[in-house]
């Protein structure tokens, strides 16, 4: 067997073991280096900013244990963001997994806010938990609130809540915030809350799904979107507090720059071996 | 040590036993799959009971009677447990499946169809506009599979075919940038200072334990690609 | 009332009244006594799919139970399924909220399925380096979208090849979302025609028709 056809034929736990390598490389020594800010997030961060003190917004959290690392750390982020302006929270999930996870979110923001920022459960925020059904959920949700939910989360019944004392469907909410992770649920919120209620929305997605949603961006229905843990680390390099997301971007690098060579090496061979008439 | 670092730990170890699975199916990644398994459908099984309780059946006992009928809907769906009996579980996925298609299709028309032809109505001053809209009509015109592909129609298709092709380039790249962030999510956690020893120790272990199975072939190697 | 009516045709009707109902008062303006009807079919929507969910398990439950019982192969790892379903579901049972069914599930569900999920970094890296070849012109074009696409996401990307990021940036919006928008109207298209089979009653899938056959032969 020739040294070509050794490369070609390559036992794939060598791939695994070097991937593993390149990945593993720039967490234990991190390399931080420049990085641009994609437009897509850049409106997304805007969109936020421009919601006036004292609104009402609706979040939904839907990053689950896989996909918490690359959101998490945005949607940290953005809930300190909205809560520094005053605004007031409203969370739900369409997952089990994803709604106990937004409790981490939540958790780990209220750690973050600075001395004096308002963050009473019920008054400044609500999370209203798991609603099932999938895009019926989401429908029967944003129709009529109590139609679904009779507490919150935590268990507090919903008349209890002040925050929820005039709030019962998706008209009441001044913007929607689409945390989908890799739900795959951003058309839901167009579908039933944006289209037949008019609110605005933002997202987050993981970075496979952005291509997916680039049409409803184009159109308008969508204002920005954040993609991924690239999409996070900007956001927090926007609002001043580089944080996980952005040493994760970074980590990226290695194991991109060693799947691109990989992928180039192949191709090599490929033409290689086919212009000798090997190839398979 | 506090319960919070007592999970990372116990994250890292059962993280180690699901990647083992890289070098072949073995007792332990098999352990760590099944061990996943049941706790996951616990899990589901304890937050979605929780739901229908206070739902549907604490509704009905404080009065509101109208939710038996949920009740015995849901009560109905247990009948696909006997093959005799699975006629009873069509009437709660009729409803399930009649509410949910006609929700999509509602707005589906305005944000999908009507929403995304009106975006696509662009004034042809410019490149992009003109990709856009040629790009649009070919690729949607690619799933036309009842004409056949000659004449002007041909080109449409290949052109089409092209965009798609475009796209699903895109989302690889995008796809293989989001797999990489989710090794890096899980070795963050597992490579953390106060964690770091005992993954490299637990790793040890796997390596060690799992080299004595394959030397003396009770646990078989999985060899070539 | 004959067989087939309860059996078949009394719930294809309900599936096209129902969704139809839906669809309607979208549209039209309707008496409240509808509009209360459709919100509290909306609310029996959402508990009978949280008791899908709960079937599933079940039925999971139940398969392994059975390999147990009847010392299938590989038994004893179901066991092991046996056990983690019953410990973690009594204790969410008992109370949803109880801290040491919540710690089972953060510390060794979430981290298992994060790894799972990410193993495919791994495949994904394997089959590009065997199976992606611009072996013509369309396979060239999905390449290349691909490389400049990964490398405007990387950090290094941009430094190392400055052109890719705007390059990047164009491809993603204009040509992939003009495909993708293509995609877009033809499934809306696709749930239009689907929802129209269905209503008719010329698609019965939903209601288990092949899973009976195949039982009953």
């Amino acid at each position: 067997m020739s040294l070509m056809d050794k490369m070609l034929a390559l036992d794939q736990r060598i791939i695994f073991a070097l991937m593993f390598i390149a990945l593993a490389f720039p967490i234990l020594s991190p390399v931080i280096l420049p990085m641009n800010i994609q437009q897509y997030s850049r409106d997304s961060f805007e969109f936020a900013d421009s919601i006036p003190s004292g609104s009402v917004v609706l979040i939904e959290g839907g990053l689950g244990a896989a996909t918490y690392p690359q959101g998490g750390p945005g949607l940290e982020v953005q809930i300190v963001h909205l809560l520094s302006k005053d605004i007031k929270l409203v969370f739900f999930s369409i997952g089990t997994e994803t709604a106990a996870w937004t409790v981490t979110a939540i958790d780990n923001a209220l750690a973050k806010l600075p001395s004096g920022v308002a963050a009473e459960n019920g008054v400044n925020w609500v999370h209203m938990g798991y609603v099932p059904g999938g895009e019926s959920g989401v429908a029967a949700f944003a129709n009529d609130i109590r139609s679904v939910k009779t507490e919150d989360h935590f268990g507090t019944p919903i008349g209890q809540i002040p925050l929820m004392s005039d709030i019962n469907k998706a008209s009441d909410f001044a913007a929607l915030f689409w945390w989908g992770g890799s739900e795959g649920s951003i058309p839901f919120g167009i579908r039933q809350i944006v289209t037949p209620f008019g609110v605005p929305m933002t997202g987050m997605c993981t970075t496979n799904e952005v291509p997916n949603y680039t049409p409803y961006i184009n159109s308008g229905q969508m204002i920005g979107i954040i993609g991924g843990v690239r999409g996070s680390a900007e956001y927090e390099y926007l609002m001043g507090m580089p944080g996980l997301a952005l040493g994760q971007a970074m980590a990226t690098n290695f194991g991109g720059l060693l799947w691109a060579l990989l992928v180039v090496l192949g191709n090599v061979l490929y033409f290689v071996a086919r212009r000798e008439g090997g190839a398979k | 040590m506090d319960s919070f670092l007592l999970g990372l730990i116990a994250g890292s170890f059962v993280s180690i036993g699901a990647y083992s699975v890289l070098i072949g199916d073995n007792p332990l990644s098999k352990f760590t799959e099944n061990l996943y398994m049941g706790i996951l459908g616990g899990f589901i099984f304890a937050t979605n009971w929780n739901y229908v309780r206070t739902s549907a059946i604490n509704p009905v006992l404080q009065g509101n009677y109208i939710f038996v009928v949920a009740v015995i809907l849901c009560v109905m769906l247990f009948s696909r447990l006997k093959i005799e009996w699975l006629w009873l579980s069509r009437y709660p996925v009729a409803v399930t499946v009649g509410a949910g298609l006609g929700l999509a299709i509602r707005t589906s028309v305005m944000a999908d169809f009507l929403g995304q032809i009106n975006a696509t109505v662009l004034p042809l001053n410019n490149i992009n506009n003109l990709v856009m809209i040629v790009g649009t009509v070919t690729a949607a015109a690619y799933f036309i599979f009842t004409a056949q592909m000659e004449g002007p129609y041909k080109y449409v298709n290949q052109t089409g075919r092209i965009f798609l092709l475009a796209a699903f380039g895109v989302t690889y790249g995008q796809t293989v940038s989001f797999r990489f962030e989710l090794v890096i999510g899980r070795l963050v956690d597992m490579l953390r200072p106060e964690v770091a020893l005992y993954t490299y120790a637990m790793l040890l272990l796997v390596a060690l334990g799992l080299g004595y199975g394959y030397y003396t072939k009770k646990i078989k190697w999985y060899s070539g690609r | 009332m004959s067989d087939r009516l309860v059996k078949m045709q009394i719930p294809m009707i309900l599936t096209a009244v129902i969704g139809l109902l839906m669809i309607i008062e979208f549209f039209f303006p309707m008496p409240a006594s509808v509009t209360s009807l459709n919100v509290t079919l909306r609310s029996f929507v959402t508990i009978i799919s949280a008791t899908a969910l709960i079937l599933g398990t079940i039925v999971l439950t139940i398969f392994h139970t059975k390999k147990v019982g009847t010392r299938g192969s590989e038994w004893y790892y179901s066991i092991v399924y046996v056990v983690a379903f019953v410990v973690t579901a009594g204790l969410g049972v008992l109370n949803v909220r109880d801290t040491t069914f919540l710690w089972i599930y953060n510390n060794m569900t979430s981290p298992i399925g994060a790894a799972l999920y990410s193993l495919t970094a791994f495949y994904i890296t394997s089959a590009a380096y065997r199976v992606l070849r611009a072996r013509n012109w369309n396979a060239a074009v999905l390449l290349v979208c691909a490389l400049v696409v990964l490398l405007m996401l990387i950090p290094i990307g941009a430094i190392l090849f400055p052109p890719v990021v705007p390059l990047g940036e164009w491809i993603r919006s204009f040509p992939s979302g003009a495909g993708f928008r293509g995609m877009i109207i033809g499934t809306s298209l696709g749930i239009m025609g689907l929802g129209v089979r269905v209503f008719m009653g010329r698609q019965k899938e939903h209601l288990g028709i092949r899973e009976e056959r195949r039982d009953s032969e």
